[in-house]
């Protein structure tokens, strides 16, 4: 007799997201993703179908909706009260506050980032840092979101682009290697032959700084980032560094000289035809650091490197009012605006990514695609996760987040996070606020 | 054989599409009566595979209980390849509606024993209780499946070599480069085509005109494979205006007119389920097999009036004496007459008392 399956199966961990419109390189494709919460990853769906007889568990319709991969931020400081510079007594209120905060985040469409600490003594390195390690091995998306690693802005950076990083702590490399070494533990830096990831993903310092620049092929020889920043590097030094390696500008145009014509600085290099002589770079495009059309000369200057990033201190989502720091600093939070008290120095923003994506969109003519791009697949590249994390490619991580993308009548544009999954489980979901983490 | 003609390739699509709905849909396939359906690729049904899956999105149809046998696949290229069948198929159809993978039959062209493939596929098919309703297209030349000109008309599953044509036609598909086209394919047979209870074909399009015409108003050859058609059973064509340019004006006529008055008459084009015809069938059995007796309506048939004879002068017949009193009602009994006694069941009668 002839006999078809009885719908009775047992369950396989699958999903099919439907009826949504995918953001794959720089075109909106309408397709399905199909992912699983085994692997935490995005399947191969009609290798699954044929070879395997998969049927989703469950079937969601996006309704239209932007489905675009998980966001990655390289630079943020803390946020929703958790700061990752400031160490408790006990350190174990450190790593609580860190859970605590991962499960927050996710929420917020930031699937993976770079915990960053800005200027330190070295004991706050080596308290720190190893808690700031790649979160991701154990691949639970209860966990929230995921660290791939810290990045270390400072101490060796330029005192007078200091920025509100205490000049107390800044330091010079006349020992090459050896004085990061020193500052940050040889533990949380790979060895060159390990295969391992260090805690440390990448540092930020000024290539002019007594010992430094010999210091960027080590660094980037043990798989770690360097990223030029707070710096008064002329052009030509920030040629010399990228020739030695370094692959990333730290928040464009904030901490370094500005172009002037016959002096085009930092951000000169962007105007170089080859390609690989073009570093990524990071932009807050918070509405405060950068007027908007800075925004856009950078972006049309070199869209492929071009990465959002929110520089966020632990003041975002808490409060407006006056609020302590390390190294006996004090800022004051107005808005998105913090200052450091007494000055009108930017300490950082107070923005969400998600608020930068929404305002860089609002402000250019990036089409959707190219939008989300500046922070999932070009961050992604950036840390040598192409094809892991920021894209919908099948077996890449399965770090979603569902868009809503409006219009309105007035032209006015507002991205905004419906849906976050991460490694394949629905975490956070805007239609029901008392469901998720 | 059934020749509906509509005005474009959309609307030719889109009554294919109904009809595969409302066949499924009388049909009522059940896990243990699956509606056995066997499909085809190409640009042709592109459009009737989206008006299914628009069907499908909208709840009109659902291919929970649908076996479904693709009619061919290319030989030696890649499953996941974007020009493979199956891609074709999930990409299309598959993907989007609920039909069940473990109910999906494709041919593999990547099988170790490609013959071993085909006969394994001839035994599934037979498995599956046959197949209810083949949907094809056909090429230009006329073949039905992989059924290159030539093909015999008895064929079953096998391997096919691709005629030079074909590879012609294809090599868009594989950035017009000849050496990358598949030169071989697993096809079912013509004669499986012909087994299926029902054969459905869409021909759309000028360039399949002379196809068309070859295959409906020539006789069977196994140059234009389809032809075979003419010997099944319940066979429907569904074209567009442009591919009836070779017909003859008589034709298109003839099969436009038999649309129109089966419309007019209140049925369609609808093949009815195999249980209803085979109850029918019964239902003639038993009339043909029960004795036959004249019937009785036809005036002319009744036994005939008995003919005329002599009255008889009736006989006297004295009435009773109390029946010429007049008739006064008895007083006082009123309410007292005898009624009917109620009819009870034994049972009741019998004392049920409980058992102490």
């Amino acid at each position: 007799m002839p006999t078809a399956l009885s719908p009775e199966r047992p369950r396989t961990g699958v999903t099919r997201l439907t009826g949504g419109r995918l953001v794959k390189g720089d075109r909106l494709v309408e397709e399905d993703l199909w992912i699983s919460s085994v692997t935490g990853r995005i399947l191969r769906s009609q290798e699954v179908f044929y070879e395997h007889f998969v049927i989703p568990d469950e079937t969601i319709d996006l309704k239209n909706k932007i489905l675009c991969p998980g966001f990655i931020d390289v630079q943020f400081n803390g946020a929703f009260g958790f700061d990752f510079s400031t160490v408790p007594e006990d350190l174990t209120d450190y790593q609580k506050g860190l859970k605590r905060f991962n499960r927050h985040l996710v929420r917020t469409g930031v699937t993976s980032y770079l915990p960053t600490l800005p200027s330190q003594n070295a004991d706050v390195y080596h308290k720190v840092l190893r808690y700031l390690a790649p979160s991701g091995g154990s691949r639970n998306a209860l966990e929230g979101s995921e660290s791939l690693g810290a990045h270390c802005e400072g101490p060796f950076i330029s005192p007078t682009k200091n920025g509100i990083h205490s000049l107390e702590v800044l330091q010079e490399a006349p020992n090459g290697f050896a004085d990061l070494e020193t500052c940050y533990g040889a533990g949380n830096l790979n060895h060159p032959a390990e295969e391992s990831r260090s805690p440390v993903t990448m540092i930020t310092a000024a290539p002019e700084i007594h010992g430094i620049s010999t210091c960027i092929p080590e660094v980037t020889k043990r798989g770690i980032r360097f990223a030029i920043g707070h710096t008064e590097a002329s052009y030509e030094e920030a040629s010399e560094a990228i020739h030695l390696g370094a692959t990333m500008i730290t928040h464009l145009f904030n901490a370094m000289r500005p172009l002037h014509h016959r002096n085009p600085g930092i951000f000169g290099v962007l105007g170089k035809a080859e390609g690989r002589e073009r570093p990524y770079f990071g932009v807050i495009s918070d509405g405060i650091h950068l007027h908007p059309t800075t925004v856009k000369i950078a972006w049309n200057a070199h869209p492929e490197g071009f990465i959002l990033v929110t520089d966020a201190q632990y003041t975002a989502g808490l409060p407006d009012g006056v609020y302590p720091w390390t190294n006996n600093d004090r800022w004051v939070k107005k808005g998105h605006l913090l200052t450091r008290e007494g000055s009108d120095t930017i300490a950082g923003s107070s923005a969400t990514l998600i608020e930068c994506v929404s305002n860089f969109w609002a402000w250019s003519h990036a089409s959707i695609p190219e939008v989300i791009r500046a922070v999932t697949a070009t961050p992604a590249e950036m840390l040598g996760l192409k094809g892991v994390k920021g894209t919908l490619d099948a077996d890449a991580d399965a770090d979603l987040v569902v868009l809503d993308a409006v219009e309105d009548a007035e032209g006015n544009r507002t991205l905004k996070v419906e849906q976050v999954w991460k490694f394949g489980m629905l975490v956070s979901d805007a239609a029901d606020e008392s469901f998720g983490l | 054989m059934r020749l509906i003609i509509r005005d474009d390739k959309a609307t030719a699509s889109q009554y294919i599409a109904d009809y595969i709905i409302s066949r499924i849909k009388s049909f009522a396939p059940t896990p243990e009566k699956p509606f056995v359906l066997g499909l085809p690729t190409g640009s042709s049904p592109e459009g009737i595979y989206k008006n299914l899956v628009a069907a499908h999105k909208n709840g009109d149809t659902s291919f929970k209980n649908v076996v479904t046998f693709n009619m061919d696949e290319y030989v030696g290229i890649a499953r996941e390849h974007p020009e493979s069948y199956h891609s074709f198929m999930y990409k299309h159809f598959f993907s989007h509606v609920d039909v069940d993978p473990a109910n999906i039959n494709i041919l593999n062209g990547n099988a170790p024993d490609l013959e071993e493939e085909c006969i394994a596929y001839e035994e599934k098919i037979k498995r599956a209780g046959g197949i209810e309703l083949f949907l094809g297209g056909i090429g230009p030349d006329g073949h039905i499946a992989f059924n290159e000109p030539g093909s015999s008309l008895r064929s079953r599953t096998r391997v096919k070599t691709l005629a030079y044509d074909t590879i012609i036609a294809n090599s868009r598909f594989f950035g017009n480069d000849l050496n990358k086209v598949p030169k071989m394919a697993l096809t079912v047979g013509v004669q499986t085509v012909m087994d299926a209870r029902e054969v459905l074909i869409i021909i759309t399009g000028a360039h399949k005109a002379l196809a068309l015409q070859k295959c409906i108003e020539g006789g069977i050859s196994h140059m234009w494979t389809l032809s075979a058609l003419q010997m099944h059973p319940h066979a429907m064509i569904v074209v567009d205006e442009d591919a009836t340019l070779e017909l003859q004006v008589k034709t298109v006529k003839y099969f436009k007119s038999i649309e129109q008055v089966a419309n007019s008459q209140g049925f369609g084009q609808a093949l009815e389920s195999p249980e209803l015809v085979l109850k029918k069938r019964d239902s003639v059995l038993e009339k043909l097999d029960s004795p036959k007796s004249p019937t009785a309506s036809k005036a002319f048939l009744a036994p005939p009036k008995p003919s005329l004879v002599r009255q008889i002068t009736p006989e006297l017949v004295p009435d009773s004496m109390h029946e010429r009193t007049p008739d006064t009602p008895t007083m006082g009994l009123d309410g007292l007459e005898a009624k009917d006694v109620p009819i009870q069941a034994m049972h009741e009668r019998v004392n049920t008392a409980p058992a102490a």
